[in-house]
């Protein structure tokens, strides 16, 4: 018989994969836009060289789309390394403002797959709870997956951070196409039940509610 | 004569550097930024070829493969993408691309496959007027 054990560790395996398969993507994209770049400066040498002239405000134009996508690798390589980091723990404190902020960094390619927009709207100050890091991430990865599968017309999703007096709460809004769905299925049950934490679906106001507890 | 090509991405700063290479190269390039706008060019017609990135938000680019060869079964296809899975690859091989190139290419090696492509577009031409014009022959008994 498979434990939320083994099946929460292979939700987490599953996420990880996924995750690194996207931002690696992102990361080519880049790369080619920078590759390019430099491709289009030795153009513009040899074009040079047959006699042709300069043009200043050409190598701007390249110079600036090589900076802007190479701080766009920067930004992917720092987020995936963060995300590497989130194992290093298995058990700690964190702030839910930061966990949110990098889901939505690292979802942002599944989130623009599906031609939708994440809004996330956090508390002023930390909002610590003393959880799993790499599980908290893969749970709320696989909700932010079924927030887009449920999302209405608009196709503008809002997850929003709340302090608790015990710890906090992560609420997915705007979830327009949401009915009696089968979520949390058999991966997500497991991640709540190792992590301890509960889910409300509430249809009528259209949101999903996730309750971390420091107790 | 050049070469006209459609250059399907959404990655806006890539089809403006990926253009101006290409025309630099004596090719004359259209851009699309997303699948529908990339099928209201291929409905106008006169492409030798399609270079299409296979991961687009929306209709993803082998579903936008799918209709263009709806479309215009002679078109040439040239998919391009930075997730290059051998399924993916097969996929669309079997669906009619005629060449799969991984992100970043090789200006030099795209340039080949695109003139391979319009040459390959002009002999399907070519075979399709020949048979309508065997079908009118036979039609009318001459």
């Amino acid at each position: 018989m498979t434990t939320a054990t083994e099946m929460a560790g292979w939700a987490g395996l599953q996420f990880f994969g996924r995750t690194t398969a996207s931002v690696s993507h992102e990361l080519k994209n880049a790369l080619a836009i920078i590759k390019e770049n430099a491709g289009l400066l030795n153009d513009y040498l040899l074009m040079m060289d047959k006699g042709m002239p300069l043009q200043p405000d050409r190598f701007r134009l390249v110079a600036g789309r090589i900076d802007q996508q190479t701080q766009r690798a920067d930004a992917l390589i720092r987020h995936l390394n963060r995300f590497g980091h989130s194992v290093d723990e298995a058990f700690t404190s964190v702030d839910l403002n930061e966990v949110l902020a990098l889901l939505s960094a690292l979802s942002s390619r599944e989130v623009s797959m599906q031609q939708a927009t994440l809004s996330t709207e956090v508390e002023a100050s930390p909002v610590m709870v003393k959880t799993t890091p790499f599980w908290l991430l893969t749970l709320l990865g696989h909700c932010l997956s079924f927030a887009l599968q449920v999302m209405g017309p608009s196709r503008e999703l809002v997850v929003r951070v709340t302090k608790t007096g015990d710890g906090g709460l992560i609420r997915f809004e705007r979830l327009e196409k949401m009915r009696q769905q089968n979520f949390p299925g058999e991966f997500e049950a497991a991640l709540f039940e190792v992590m301890g934490a509960t889910c409300r679906m509430e249809p009528e106001k259209k949101s999903m509610e996730i309750k971390l507890s420091n107790c | 004569m050049s070469e006209k090509i459609l250059l399907v991405d959404d990655e806006t700063d890539f089809l403006e550097v990926m253009s101006e290479r290409m025309e630099a190269r004596g090719m004359d390039v259209t851009t699309a930024e997303s699948a529908q706008k990339a099928l209201q060019e291929v409905e106008k017609g006169g492409f030798d070829a399609i270079v299409l990135d296979l991961m687009m938000p929306g209709v993803d680019g082998l579903e936008t493969l799918k209709k263009i060869k709806e479309k215009r079964p002679a078109l040439q296809v040239i998919l391009l993408s930075g997730h290059a899975t051998l399924e993916k690859g097969i996929e669309a091989m079997k669906l009619g691309a005629m060449d799969f190139i991984e992100k970043p290419a090789d200006i030099n090696q795209l340039t080949e496959k695109i003139r391979k492509a319009k040459a390959q577009k002009m002999v399907l031409v070519e075979e399709e007027m020949e048979s309508k014009l065997k079908s009118i022959i036979n039609a009318k008994g001459w």
